[in-house]
């Protein structure tokens, strides 16, 4: 069996690990590129979001490579999300492959029968397994956050960016916990060492939005390397630890965030609305209140649970008196547009809070 | 004088506008829905950014209500059967007003969601009714008389007549909306064609036909118009054409058109997929239903 899985950041690598270990081969797609997103846009409909196209070539590429399962996720609404299985195996049928499908249902029945599916050699190893799937889940986060961090202080941001593919390598060659652990700690030390730039402080940005654009480089121009370099802290507000948390594990601390996080929401917007578009909106009020200079929120063109905050964002913005710059992904948006966009919101953001420095300073004059 | 509520024409309004204002009058207060979709009205709802043409005409619908009523009548019906969701923009719709129209007049939007059982819904009438003063039995009351008064049994479906027989799969707020359609259906008669909309097929065939996918569609009413498709598709002899009428940036028409499509296929069915913006051309329609017409004609032995 030659299992391989849609993209989503470094989810390859955490996947890999678990299936790994269960016994069987893992087969990831390519790295999404734009002839991933080509081929995918191709055999699908042509008013499907983003994420499905990608995927959907990203399954293309795998078959090809020579995978013959594909694991991938259902749902049960109301986001589209849900419902893509369904269309992406009729569609890869038509084209003339032959392959099986494990389509993970939001259930325990049917979370138990995929797993029985993946792990022919019987579920002794399913604890080992989980235990080192999770330990590089937690590994990649710790990485990514620190890359957040250090990218704008650092005298030159590439020696980050190069650091974080190391880090990343270093975690998916671990083969037990402890070494996925003690990669992430040498790297993270290193990444402290790194000779500081002399530029102002760091801005900092929140991200806000669809998970997936959030998380995928390949589709969202790269955003958050562009915006470190540009001197941004980034804080994604959402990485892989932090959805497993809340909707698998039902993790109490998580739990508890984001019932804070709806209670943010709760002026803006008065029920969820599928994927993450309470979450887009309460977590930009949230952030508005503690310090951020401005929020950036992402998501695939016509997505409909954040079409809803995008329309709601602009209300919160001035309320809470933070800027927000909504960006829409399909699969025609260029590198080269995203980084405009960026540029202007980041000067922006300069502006402001020299402004707000002067005036502290004036206010401070004064007294 | 008693309050004159406000009930947009568009969304869920083609489903159950006529109970709401039966209801609002049993309230003791004055229904006042908007007219007909003109230009000008999906012009004014454009400020809505992104979103599918009904939404945009739904908020062109409120804003031309905002000034001339006291109170907005606008539910928020997340759930109609459990297992099920309406779209996320119907489930948000109340939140998008509320932000695009500052200053407008209260909403009435209480929640309904049926996945949580009956109850959700008795707390809805109770709230609405409550927004205008009434006691809990008496909006219950009112609902119940409304509901019976206005819901409409079910047409039959029309007699094949020998004309070329095309199945017309739409949203009813897109289908009945004359302006957003453009009366394709109209028009596809005046071209010689027998038109069949879902609402004419047996509720009970359809839910059937739509419980027997191998997937189930959990948007309630995409599922209610995939269910009409394929009873007609079952038929035999099966129709003659498919036109699925949506609206770019529709979610679900996107995932459930190309399974409609597919399903055509399997029966032979010529299958066209018309989807609709506020700059659809009418002309560039017309060329396209008549190319699909003479095809089918073409067809016929
Ligand atoms: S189902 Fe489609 S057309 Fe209807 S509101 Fe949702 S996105 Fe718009």
């Amino acid at each position: 069996m030659n299992v391989t899985f849609p993209h989503m950041g470094t989810l390859h690598i955490v996947l890999k690990a678990m299936l790994t270990t269960l016994g069987v081969r893992a087969v990831p797609p390519p790295p999404i590129s734009k002839t991933t997103i080509e081929i995918g846009a191709r055999f699908s409909p042509e008013t499907a979001c983003l994420p499905f196209k990608t995927t959907l070539g990203n399954f293309i590429q795998a078959l090809e490579a020579g995978a013959d399962t594909i694991l991938t996720c259902g749902g049960a609404g109301p986001c589209r999300l849900g419902y893509y299985a369904t269309v992406q195996r009729d569609i890869l049928r038509d084209l003339g492959y032959k392959f099986a499908m494990i389509v993970i249902e939001p259930d325990l029945a049917s979370v138990w029968q995929s797993i029985r599916r993946l792990a022919p050699g019987g579920i002794r190893p399913l604890w080992p397994a989980f235990r080192l799937a999770g330990a590089k889940l937690r590994a990649l986060d710790a990485i990514e956050r620190a890359a957040c961090r250090a990218r704008p202080r650092a005298a030159a941001s590439g020696d980050v960016d190069a650091e974080r593919l190391r880090a990343l390598a270093a975690v998916d060659e671990a083969a037990t916990p402890a070494a996925a652990a003690e990669a992430v700690a040498s790297s993270l030390r290193r990444l402290e060492g790194l000779p500081a730039g002399s530029g102002p402080p760091p801005l900092k940005v929140g991200l806000v939005g669809e998970i997936y654009v959030m998380l995928e480089s390949g589709v969202n121009g790269d955003l958050v390397r562009t915006l470190g370099r540009m001197g941004a802290e980034v804080h994604p507000t959402m990485l892989l630890g932090d959805y497993v948390d809340t909707h698998i594990l039902r993790d109490k601390a998580a739990l508890r965030r984001s019932e804070a996080v709806a209670a943010a929401a709760a002026p803006f917007i008065g029920h969820y609305v599928g994927g993450h578009g309470m979450k887009s909106v309460g977590h930009t009020a949230a952030m508005g209140r503690t310090g951020f200079d401005g929020i950036i929120h992402v998501f695939p063109f016509t997505c409909m649970p954040e079409v809803i905050a995008k329309n709601i964002l602009p209300v919160v913005s001035v309320q809470e008196g933070i800027p927000v710059l909504s960006l829409a992904f399909d699969e025609q948006t260029g590198e080269a547009g995203t980084v405009t966009r960026l540029e202007a919101f980041v000067d922006l953001l300069r502006y402001r809070r020299k402004r707000q420095e002067t005036a502290a300073a004036a206010q401070k004059q004064l007294n | 004088m008693p309050p004159t509520v406000g009930i947009p024409r568009g969304l869920l309004y083609y489903y159950y506008g006529d109970v709401w204002s039966g209801f609002i009058r049993r309230l003791g207060a004055e229904p006042a829905v908007s007219p007909e979709t003109t230009r000008p009205v999906i012009e004014a709802g454009g400020s809505v950014d992104e979103v599918c043409l009904p939404v945009k005409a739904f908020f062109g619908h409120a804003l031309s209500l905002a000034d001339k009523v006291d109170l907005l009548f606008l539910p928020r019906v997340v759930s109609v059967a459990a297992g099920h969701y309406s779209c996320p923009k119907i489930i948000g719709l109340p939140d998008i007003v509320r932000a695009a129209l500052p200053g407008g007049p209260p909403l009435i939007a209480p929640t309904v969601d049926l996945r949580q059982g009956r109850r959700s819904l008795c707390r809805a009438i109770i709230s609405a009714g409550q927004a205008l003063g009434r006691s809990p039995l008496y909006s219950l009351y009112a609902w119940q008389r409304a509901w019976q008064e206005y819901r409409k049994p079910a047409a039959a479906a029309g007699k094949p007549a020998g004309l070329s027989r095309i199945v017309l799969v739409g949203h009813p707020y897109i289908l009945n909306d004359r302006h957003i359609c453009m009366d394709i259906g109209g028009k596809l008669a005046a071209m010689g064609m027998e038109v069949v909309t879902p609402d004419k097929a047996d509720p009970r065939a359809a839910a059937q036909a739509a419980a027997a996918l191998p997937k189930n569609i959990f948007w309630n009413y995409c599922r209610q118009l995939a269910g009409a498709a394929l009873t007609f598709l079952a038929a035999s002899p099966p129709p003659d054409g498919m036109i699925f009428l949506t609206s770019f940036a529709c979610g679900p028409d996107s995932l459930v058109g190309e399974q409609l499509r597919r399903f055509a296929g399997r029966r032979g069915v010529p299958f066209l997929l018309v989807a609709l913006d506020e700059h659809t051309a009418e002309a560039g329609l017309v060329t396209r239903l008549e190319a699909f017409t003479d095809m089918i004609r073409r067809r016929r032995p």
